[in-house]
């Protein structure tokens, strides 16, 4: 069974190279038959020359780490503020009617339209990015987090109450493991929301981190590391991607559609 | 009162206000029943007749808007617990955490709950899937873990709400055999509730039967057969005579619909 789904794991990730190196391929043929302006689009080969300059005298390493400390911080305060909040409004019907109209309205403005006034209020350092990502994070997972209180089964609390157990009990051991798979794509969706954040903070005001450095570059006309700067934000979503189904395998043995 | 019940019901009404006309409608009217301590009893009748919500009522699950119930005490613990239609075991926890849940809503701590829970695992024909998840368990085993959750409170009467409905035929027979054995064995008070004429009949001592708009009890019988029984004694004609009385009854009771009353 063991090797069977090593042998799973393989094919996708034996596949999914192959789909990028055939993509590369393309591009790159594509590029040298002359069928757009290389300086528009870059081209693979020229992308990799970029990486391995700006790796190699270090000087791509500052914005990294600065776009790695924003999402951190500002989706981590995000998901120990809105899972509590998610789980309250959706157990305690009364916090949810106090708190939904003002929630739905705060949700519907886009936020990247707040960045000025945050950019006014906070400045342009490692603040303001912080509260765009947390932000950007935010409604996602509290929205998913609260809907997935309110779709218990019935029956499942009914066990809870038949037995004679208290309404902690009941939230403890009803509310928060049927709510988890929730909570988890909650945290998916909002990753892929923060990410998005950090690009739109640092594209509209900042000196530093990586959505700057493409944006900057993008100025100059130096698609290659415009383009770099996209791939490096790409590899960073996949790689939050395989770190969150690794949670979610270790958190949901008793899912039969994990173990397939 | 004598003081070998293991519950008496009084009086027990249950009134709901309609929501689309407003009207008030009478699910239950002054139910009166008196079960001996030890003894299997069926609460049969059509969909409707009030039998699930007079269980939930005992269960405390459901308020009655009037009468009276009473359970025997008991040392410690709950006086009853309740085996669901559906199993409702919790996925996310084994079967013995699911055996056990009954301990632990009880108050017990979840490691004595599970040492307690054990014995109920093996009672009830589980052993070796202690460590399983529910989504490993056949339909049948699903109801035999639901069974064991109730056994383990050690309450004085159970309380079981069609726990075979969803099972086929064969499982389903070959669970009612099973639930006789364990009741031999566990000796406790069986409140039944069922639509199936003969798995009341085979199961219980007692026969109940009610019926719908309002519900109500319509008649109580005993059944006067030997036991330890076994399935074949749903082939004797005894056993058809019991199935027979009832069927009528049932039959006398029940409302016809728009389809049978036209010419």
């Amino acid at each position: 069974m063991i090797a069977r789904r090593l042998g799973k794991v393989n094919e996708r990730v034996f596949y999914g190279v192959l789909g990028f190196v055939g993509l590369a391929l393309v591009w790159e043929i594509t590029a040298n038959l002359g069928l757009y302006r290389r300086s528009l689009l870059s081209h693979p080969t020229a992308i990799w020359r970029a990486a391995v300059t700006d790796f190699g005298n270090g000087s791509i390493f500052p914005h990294i780490a600065l776009s790695l400390q924003e999402f951190a911080i500002g989706f981590f305060v995000s998901l120990i503020v809105a899972i509590p909040l998610g789980l309250a409004i959706g157990w305690f019907r009364r916090v949810d009617y106090a708190t939904s109209a003002l929630l739905a309205a705060l949700n519907a403005t886009p936020n990247v339209a707040l960045i000025p006034l945050i950019v006014l209020i906070a400045g342009i350092g490692l603040e303001s990015k912080v509260i765009v990502v947390f932000l950007s994070a935010f409604f996602a997972v509290m929205v998913t987090t609260s809907a997935g209180v309110q779709s218990i089964a019935r029956r499942h609390l009914e066990i809870t109450r038949s037995f004679g157990g208290s309404q902690w009990l009941a939230f403890r051991t009803v509310a928060l493991p049927s709510t988890l798979p929730f909570i988890l794509s909650g945290i998916r969706i909002g990753a892929g929301r923060a990410l998005v954040g950090v690009v739109a903070a640092e594209f509209l005001s900042s000196n530093q981190g990586l959505g700057f450095y493409l944006g900057f570059f993008g100025q100059l006309l130096d698609t290659s590391r415009l383009m770099l700067g996209i791939v490096l934000f790409g590899i960073f979503g996949v790689v939050i991607g395989e770190l969150l189904r690794v949670v979610e395998r270790r958190f949901e043995v008793w899912r039969p559609d994990i173990h397939a | 009162m004598s003081g070998d019940l293991a519950l008496s019901a009084r009086g027990v009404q249950m009134e709901y206000r309609d929501r689309g006309t407003g009207k008030r409608l009478l699910a239950i009217e002054k139910v009166d029943l008196d079960i001996a301590d030890g003894a299997f009893v069926s609460l049969l009748g059509p969909s409707g007749c009030g039998k699930s919500t007079f269980l939930k009522i005992v269960n405390g699950l459901i308020l009655a808007t009037a009468g009276e119930i009473k359970l025997r005490r008991v040392a410690k613990g709950r006086e009853d617990a309740m085996v669901f239609q559906d199993a409702s075991l919790f996925p996310w926890y084994s079967v013995l955490d699911n055996v056990a849940y009954g301990l632990v809503c009880a108050g017990v701590p979840r490691k004595e709950a599970r040492v307690r829970a054990a014995p109920y695992i093996e009672l009830v024909g589980l052993q070796g899937f202690a460590d399983k998840y529910p989504y490993q368990l056949s339909g049948g085993m699903q109801q035999r873990a639901n069974l064991a959750r109730a056994l383990a409170v050690d309450s004085a009467i159970l309380l079981m709400d069609e726990p075979f409905a969803a099972l086929d035929a064969q499982t389903r027979e070959v669970m009612q055999a099973e639930l006789l054995r364990i009741w031999n064995a566990a000796r406790k008070t069986v409140l039944f509730v069922t639509h199936q004429i003969d798995e009341a009949v085979y199961l219980s001592d007692r026969v109940v039967v009610m019926a719908a708009r309002p519900g109500r009890v319509v008649a109580d019988i005993t059944i006067d057969l030997p036991r330890p029984r076994k399935l074949e004694v749903k082939r004797t004609p005894e056993f058809a005579a019991y199935e027979e009385q009832i069927w009528r009854l049932i039959q006398r009771d029940r409302v016809p619909s728009a389809v049978e009353q036209a010419p």
